[in-house]
């Protein structure tokens, strides 16, 4: 029991990690809170299911062009709406949430509701750790995790462009010094948050089903993760992820199932109370600022 | 003089036109405030629209000496979705009722808690409502203690303590043919999944000498299930019986393939209900029972020929297999009732309607159709003397075959691939 609620931890913070790191890479390069990011993560998903399904292309390709668009789309939010707001925080979060709701509503809209929307897994298979059966779905979320995660560090610090996010990222007033487009920066960082918001989706969506209401999920996860981590810090999503996913599981196993949802929120409370900036934030502490 | 000739008949043709519309009765508003976010709202709006139309391609209904069509209006009132508070699913109801003037409510809301609230609402409007979806047995209690308050308030579907005598029957199946006696329980922590959990322990569990190994309660959107079926592996359980009508639940069926617990599961899965399951669980949810609350809800019977006719007609329709397990059946009848009702009464009165309501005695797809002193539809074990529920169990041809009760019943329930008797 000890040892199965243990490999289940760790895939609940793997699924955890994944569904928080685009929104947390958004904010901690260009500062903007997509509260669009759940509803990015159903878009992919059912545009995934449209082109597998109704236009009959193949799974990695139906995938791989869902990323794509929905990096695009994140692109296009950028430039046409949160430009014109960016800086005004309280403007950047109505607007986000705002595009958030109408992408949401406009699929339950057109009905895009029922068991028929869900993706197949990838390898049909289980598989038995020490005593208790995982599937080869939840193996493939950990390992193509660890791979991102390896993939996202390695961009970040060994090549121009990534180079160039960290340097928005650390000081934009200097980085303009230095001929950094802040605006093309950020635009790429909403675009990349959008397109692992997909990635996300493609992995994770085939355990279950597509439901709209999961948007809303996705984001208060990715939310408490980055909150709890620290917002725009890597490791402290991490880190969190790991604590908020052992902490459910652990929950869930040895309290009870129905007290799991509360475990993120207080969380966050705690770390609101001892650390407001978060395990690895730096934003300032709420001393300096006042 | 052919312009004039033509302005002539212009002026003609409008003037019939506007007479008719001044003469013609304005149409009957049936509203429909319900979560139309989630299937079971969805596809009972569309069985609404479809007995609609079909009622006024017929020539509508006849109230006293006129003919007047039917219109149907709705609203989502989200009370299903997490997080959503009753309140919202109130004001959702409410703006119905005072801006469409609707003559009677169908299908209502999901959560028990969002109808308990609601009753006072539609006392207060004196509006009839044919409820099809929320299951709570209080909502009858509230009606016996205050009949005149709360006599709007009828409900087609089948309630929670109806249920439980279905998952007993199939309990008492599975204990009686194959020695089961361990069940480990998973429900949804809402109102109505609890009164069916509590209720299966207290009537039927301690009374048979069953072992109870536990009951997890899930909140609504929860999307993972593995420790729940790590302690039913564990205990030993020989039968889950999961009761849960979120989207989400359908992850407990592939966990319960891919983690392999050997034990059956047996109860209600919302997303199991429909033809579709088999392609989105990828045709691995042989063995697995599940009770669709009606007959006609995505589930028909040859020995009922009109449940058969009800799921032709929709997927000829709408193009595609129904796939709500609850709702659609009594949504389906609950027009026809109100239909009926107002044609015997011969107005719009509420309270004239009402006491017509309570006089139902109908044949449909799911059964005979009767109310109870709590304005409860009576269910039973023979559809020629109440309605039906239907348990049914996935083969491995992807085939639901009908189990219980035995009157529509086309087989016994067998143990899937893997799972051996305790006898």
């Amino acid at each position: 029991m000890l040892l199965g609620t243990i490999v289940y931890a760790i895939i609940n913070s793997v699924i955890l990690i994944l569904m928080s790191i685009g929104f947390n890479l958004t904010f901690g390069i260009s500062g903007v809170s997509n509260f669009a990011y759940g509803a990015l993560y159903i878009l992919a998903a059912f545009v995934t299911w449209m082109l597998l399904y109704l236009v009959g292309l193949p799974y990695l390709v139906s995938a791989l062009l869902s990323i794509l668009f929905t990096a695009f789309i994140g692109a296009l939010m950028y430039r046409f709406i949160l430009m014109r707001v960016r800086g005004q925080v309280l403007s950047e979060v109505i607007a986000t949430f705002g595009i958030g709701l109408a992408i949401l509503e406009f699929f339950r809209y057109l009905g895009f509701v029922g068991v028929e929307y869900a993706l197949p897994v990838f390898i049909d298979e289980s598989f038995m750790i020490g005593n208790v059966y995982v599937d080869m779905q939840r193996i493939l979320i950990v390992l193509s995790s660890a791979v991102l995660v390896f993939l996202l560090w390695l961009f970040v610090h060994h090549t121009s462009l990534g180079l160039a996010f960290r340097g928005i990222a650390q000081d934009e007033r200097t980085a303009l010094t230095f001929g950094m487009d802040s605006d093309w920066i950020a635009t790429l960082s909403v675009s990349f948050g959008a397109g692992l918001a997909a990635i996300a989706a493609t992995i994770i969506i085939p355990l279950g089903t597509i439901t709209v209401s999961q948007g809303y999920d996705v984001l208060i996860n990715a939310l408490a993760v980055s909150i709890i981590g620290g917002l725009g810090s890597t490791g402290g999503v991490i880190v969190a992820s790991l604590v908020v996913g052992f902490a459910q599981r652990f929950t869930d196993t040895y309290i009870g199932s129905h007290w799991t949802m509360i475990v993120s929120l207080v969380a966050i409370l705690i770390v609101l109370v001892i650390k407001p900036s978060g395990l690895y934030g730096k934003q300032k502490e709420l001393e300096e600022r006042i | 003089m052919k312009r004039r000739f033509g302005v002539g008949c212009l002026f003609l043709v409008l003037g019939i036109v506007f007479s008719f519309s001044a003469y013609a009765a304005d149409p009957i508003v049936i509203g429909v405030p319900t979560s139309t976010g989630f299937v079971e709202g969805k596809e009972g709006l569309a069985i609404v629209e479809m007995a609609v139309a079909d009622i006024n391609a017929k020539g509508g209904v006849k109230v006293g000496s006129e003919q007047r069509m039917l219109k149907v209006e709705s609203i989502d009132i989200r009370d299903a979705a997490p997080g959503v508070p009753v309140p919202e699913a109130l004001m959702g109801i409410e703006k119905l009722i005072l801006e469409k003037k609707p003559a009677a409510l169908l299908i209502g809301p999901f959560r028990s808690e969002a109808l308990l609230a609601a009753m006072d609402i539609l006392a207060k409007y004196k509006v009839p409502m044919l409820g099809t979806i929320a299951m709570t047995p209080a909502s009858e209690g509230k009606i016996k203690q205050e009949p005149d308050k709360y006599k709007y308030v009828f409900r087609t579907c089948l309630n929670a303590k109806y249920l439980v005598s279905y998952l007993v029957g199939i309990m008492s199946f599975a204990n009686k043919e194959f020695g089961f006696n361990k069940v480990y329980i998973m429900h949804q922590d809402v109102a109505w999944a609890r009164a069916t959990a509590d209720g299966m322990v207290k009537n039927y569990f301690e009374k048979a000498g069953w072992t109870v190994l536990g009951q997890e309660s899930y909140p609504t959107g929860a999307s993972d299930f593995s420790s729940g079926l790590m302690k039913a592996r564990s205990n030993g359980a020989q039968v889950i019986l999961p009761i849960f009508d979120m989207p989400q639940s359908g992850t407990l069926v592939k966990q319960w393939k891919s983690m392999k617990v050997p034990a059956l599961m047996a109860g209600f899965i919302s997303p199991l209900a429909g033809p579709g399951a088999w392609k989105t669980f990828d045709k691995k949810i042989g063995g697995a029972i599940n009770c669709n609350f009606e007959l006609g809800s995505a589930i028909a019977s040859k020995k009922v020929p009109p449940s058969v006719d009800f799921l032709k007609a929709y997927e000829k329709k709408f193009g595609k297999a129904m796939e709500a397990g609850h709702g659609p059946g009594p949504t389906w009848e609950s027009v026809y009732i109100l239909k009926e009702a107002i044609e015997r009464a011969g107005s719009l009165d509420p309270d004239a309607l009402v006491a017509e309501i309570k006089k139902t005695d109908r044949t449909g797809v799911m059964g005979r159709i009767k109310f109870d002193d709590g304005h409860q539809a009576i269910f039973g074990m023979d559809p020629k003397e109440a309605a039906v529920a239907c348990v049914f169990q996935w083969n491995d041809k992807g085939e639901r075959v009908n189990v219980f009760p035995e009157s529509i019943a086309d087989s016994k329930i067998k143990l899937p691939e893997g799972l051996k008797s305790a006898k």
